[in-house]
């Protein structure tokens, strides 16, 4: 049990403005680990002292079941505003819409529950996939909808879809049936997914005619 | 009848103390052979560097409080180096578990080595003396957060990795709308090539046409 009563001294100094710590400029050779765990630890600490939310008054996280609600009502308002503007026909609003609910989901404190950023970003990514389909975009349609599918793999088959209604679009083919076979596997059997696998596959065998 | 020859058996005696001294001898030098090899055992995990941290702050804190000249670490800086504690340790948890299964069945089957084990059993306790220890400066730093601070740093930790795969993905944005640009211009000077030689072919056509009723009278002439 040395381990525990044992450490080594690291040379540490504190910033003029006391809100980091530096290595010292005595230290016969900075460490590179050291140094990537400082700015890891910096961060941190300027999260915690400068963020409401859910941050107990000893600047701790608090515990992640109890979160303000605040965030996830700015999130959806931006979602539906977003929604709103794609169901009238504005697609390139709707994807700015999206991208900022995005951001503001992004920005969520990294020590509140995980499985709500994957909810939150998970749709949003979805739905942005969309917007862009509207409008063509099918590269940034299919990289948002891969985003989505791996952040939701289960109940997520839009994203499933979009990915490889994209792929289709863009000609990659074989690319697309491989994405719609390994999303049947998930979603099981999902209509929408079955016809377009089908559409895809006529596609192919045209293709070799 | 009970007269012993003790000058007789003086020199079985002698064997049975030298064959004892010579097999006590041998098993306290092994044994101190093996004690110092395993203590010298390679630590399974490397240098933990958030741990040596957050203990060179702790001793750089003022002992007084009132104390102006000491170095001024916020506390707050401490508590935060101690969530970066947990969170390499949760770290280290998840390896030894998964590490576990595999290191005994290896074990069993005589695949690794007796200091393997050896080296895996004493990264297992230090592992538990190293959690209780972290709760127990966590609920010194503030109240009850040791019931907690472990759920805090497991978030985190997905956090981080949820955004590192997203990062991933959506870092192959740029290249994919440079394929898709470049694709569809080839699809678009193809599209053109194909309408020029339609052009062309409808000309070839008719010679062929041609043609054929020369093969056909042909067929029929060999016919």
């Amino acid at each position: 049990m040395a381990e525990l009563t044992h450490f080594d001294m690291q040379p540490l100094q504190l910033t003029d403005d006391f809100r980091a710590v530096t290595i010292a400029p005595s230290a016969s050779k900075p460490s590179r680990s050291l140094q990537a765990e400082l700015d890891a630890l910096n961060d941190l600490h300027h999260k915690l002292i400068s963020s409401e939310e859910g941050v107990l008054p000893t600047r701790v996280p608090g515990p992640p079941a109890s979160i303000p609600p605040k965030r996830a009502q700015a999130v959806t308002k931006l979602r539906d505003q977003a929604n709103d503007l794609y169901r009238k026909g504005k697609h390139v609003e709707a994807q700015k819409m999206y991208t900022a609910g995005i951001e503001m989901a992004r920005a969520r404190p990294s020590w509140q529950p995980c499985a709500i950023s994957r909810e939150e970003l998970g749709g949003l990514y979805a739905n942005r996939a969309q917007a862009y389909m509207a409008v063509g975009q099918w590269a940034e349609g299919s990289v948002d909808a891969q985003t989505s599918a791996e952040l939701r793999k289960m109940g997520n088959a839009k994203a499933w879809w979009r990915r490889g209604k994209c792929l289709m679009e863009m000609g990659r083919l074989e690319e697309a049936g491989e994405w719609v076979r390994r999303a049947l596997e998930i979603e099981g059997g999902e209509a929408d997914l079955r016809e377009l696998l089908e559409d895809i596959e006529k596609r192919l065998a045209r293709g070799k005619a | 009848m009970f007269d012993v020859d003790w000058k007789g058996l003086a020199l079985p005696f002698a064997y049975l103390a030298v064959l004892g001294g010579a097999l006590a001898t041998f098993s306290t030098i092994y044994r101190k052979r093996k004690a110092a090899r395993s203590a010298n055992l390679e630590p399974w995990f490397g240098p933990h560097v958030s741990r040596d941290i957050y203990l060179t702050l702790l001793h750089m804190l003022p002992e007084d409080p009132k104390d102006e000249k000491a170095t001024k670490i916020p506390v707050t800086m401490v508590r935060a180096a101690l969530l970066r504690r947990a969170i390499e340790d949760l770290q280290r948890l998840v390896q030894i578990r998964s590490a576990k299964q595999a290191c005994s069945s290896l074990l069993q089957r005589g695949s690794v080595g007796d200091d393997l084990w050896q080296r895996f059993q004493r990264a297992e306790s230090e592992m538990q003396a190293e959690l209780q220890d972290v709760v127990r400066e966590a609920n010194a730093l503030s109240p009850q957060w040791g019931q907690i601070i472990f759920q805090s740093a497991n978030e985190i930790l997905l956090n981080d990795r949820m955004k590192e795969q997203i990062d991933e993905i959506q870092d192959t944005v740029e290249s994919e709308k440079a394929w898709w640009a470049k694709r569809k211009e080839e699809i678009g000077s193809e599209l053109i090539k194909e309408l020029d030689e339609s052009e062309k072919s409808s000309t070839t056509d008719e010679a062929v046409l041609v043609d054929t009723p020369e093969k056909k009278k042909k067929v029929a002439a060999k016919a």
